[in-house]
């Protein structure tokens, strides 16, 4: 370190900021002692050092931590202390609520009290609870044979007009008897008076009436449906080539007084069957689009889910058992 | 850091750090919340902070809060030094302590910063290189200029007090 002119006042600097080593601070102390004239600077600069001013943060106390929770002195074991304490609280508590029963206090105090408590706060006991997975599965299996009943019904009906449709249609094949093809037609008729009905709310052709009318004809030989279909789709489009449902319907009720002519009553149907699904297709192309008009204050209406047919009634029925069940659970859980 | 080892940096150190901010800023409810959110990072960092770093990392935190504190005011109101608590000197060293903090308040905060902690606290070029996130010869050439501006100023405020 060398002292001088240039260099005294960055070294006097670093004096009195206490950076220089005790043998350099020796040396400057020396400088002055020989330089008299340095000592002023000296002190001038000492003079900027800002003495020790003791002021106090207000709120110390509320920057510590206020309570240490200690673990140190609990032991190993502290978990089980503490379930211990827990437990005699618990008890002590338990015999401390008034109007509890002695049954449940003691289950209370058992080791298991937790999934008691659970249960019993649920208010459902084991008995209640088998009533309700008996009545459960007997309303399944009501139901499950309600709906199979009803599609059977159907399908049943189906079959039969499958069947006496193969029956008219044996002249082409084999010649029927006139009694037979009139029990038919007759079948075939109660069948579009219902499907009338329905339709007199809906003019809309139903998809069942297809699905039965596609029956027919899938029951059918390949070769008696071509040919069939060619005949009457000739014949119609010579005669009515754009008849509604409605048309066609009317056409089946004039069934039973043509049942004389095998081939009327052959054709009509199956004509029926090809106009409808050509009427439908022309809906289709000219993209009209109509609905169902669906009452639902009628208490007889007819409910389908899918393909099935559901009494209204018993369905209406087992609705309200299950939710007059339901009530009377809640309730009893209330209580 | 141990809960304990907390409570002894806040008993050994919230003194130091609270002057540090209130003689920066200069105003005592800015300081004290400065000062509490300091302890509060600290608290929250405890496991990673070293009880022999705890007082630098304190100044560290609180020194740039200020700085924060200082950007978001743009201003630096003075307050009534009188609210400061004090401990009595005689009337000589008050003169003189007088002068020398009005000259200090007039350092730019920077140097005003170099100077508290150089002073008060007694923290080497290097530590407080790290505080304030400067290099060591940056702390030296600042600390001497602003030694060399209060002294100056100083000399000029002594024949008006005279």
């Amino acid at each position: 370190m060398q002292l001088n002119e240039s260099t005294y006042e960055t070294i006097f600097l670093l004096y009195i900021d206490n950076e220089l080593s005790p043998k350099e601070r020796l040396e400057v102390e020396a400088f002055i002692a020989d330089n008299p004239s340095y000592a002023l600077e000296m002190e001038a600069l000492k003079a900027t050092v800002l003495s020790s001013d003791k002021i106090q943060y207000p709120f110390k106390e509320n920057l510590k931590l206020q309570s240490e929770i200690s673990l140190d002195g609990m032991g190993e074991d502290w978990e089980e202390d503490l379930k211990a304490t827990y437990a005699t609280m618990l008890k002590s508590d338990v015999e401390a609520i008034p109007g509890l029963s002695t049954s449940f206090k003691n289950s209370l105090k058992k080791e298991t009290a937790s999934e008691a408590i659970i249960v019993k706060s649920f208010g459902f006991n084991q008995q209640k609870f088998t009533y309700a997975a008996v009545a459960a599965c007997l309303i399944i299996f009501f139901g499950y044979q309600q709906l199979t009943k009803s599609s059977v019904s159907d399908l049943a009906k189906s079959n039969s007009i499958a069947t006496n449709l193969n029956k008219v249609l044996a002249p082409n094949i084999s010649p029927i008897t006139t009694t037979k093809s009139t029990g038919s037609s007759e079948n075939i008729v109660s069948n579009s008076n219902k499907q009338a009905r329905v339709n007199s709310i809906n003019p809309v052709t139903k998809t069942s009436q297809l699905a039965t009318t596609k029956l027919q004809v899938s029951n059918s030989t390949k070769t008696q449906r071509s040919n069939l279909l060619q005949q009457e789709s000739i014949a119609m489009a010579e005669t009515t080539p754009n008849n509604s449902v409605l048309d066609n319907q009317a056409a089946m009720k004039e069934i039973p007084r043509t049942y004389n002519n095998p081939i009327t009553i052959n054709a009509t149907p199956l004509a029926v069957s090809t106009a409808n699904i050509d009427a439908e297709s022309t809906v289709d192309e000219k993209g009209l689009t109509t609905y169902e008009v669906i009452d639902t204050e009628d208490p007889n209406r007819t409910i389908y889910i899918a393909n099935f047919e559901i009494d209204g009634n018993k369905f209406r029925g087992i609705t309200r058992r299950v939710s007059a069940f339901l009530k009377r659970n809640k309730s009893d859980k209330e209580k | 850091m141990t809960d304990k080892a907390y409570n002894e940096c806040v008993d050994n150190f919230a003194d130091g750090v609270y002057r540090f901010i209130v003689k920066n800023i200069r105003h005592t409810e800015d300081a004290q919340d400065i000062v509490q959110s300091a302890f509060e990072k600290l608290w929250v960092n405890r496991a990673q902070v070293l009880p022999e770093k705890a007082k630098s990392y304190l100044f560290t935190v609180a020194y740039h809060q200020m700085i924060d504190h200082i950007r978001k005011s743009n201003k630096m109101p003075l307050v009534d030094e009188a609210s400061i608590p004090h401990q009595p000197i005689n009337q000589a060293q008050t003169e003189l302590k007088a002068l020398l903090m009005r000259a200090v308040n007039e350092l730019n905060p920077t140097q005003k910063s170099l100077v508290l902690l150089k002073d008060y606290e007694g923290y080497s070029y290097q530590e407080i290189a790290e505080i304030m996130n400067l290099s060591d010869s940056q702390v030296k050439v600042y600390l001497h200029r602003a030694r060399i501006i209060l002294k100056n100023k100083l000399s000029a405020y002594a024949p008006t007090a005279s």
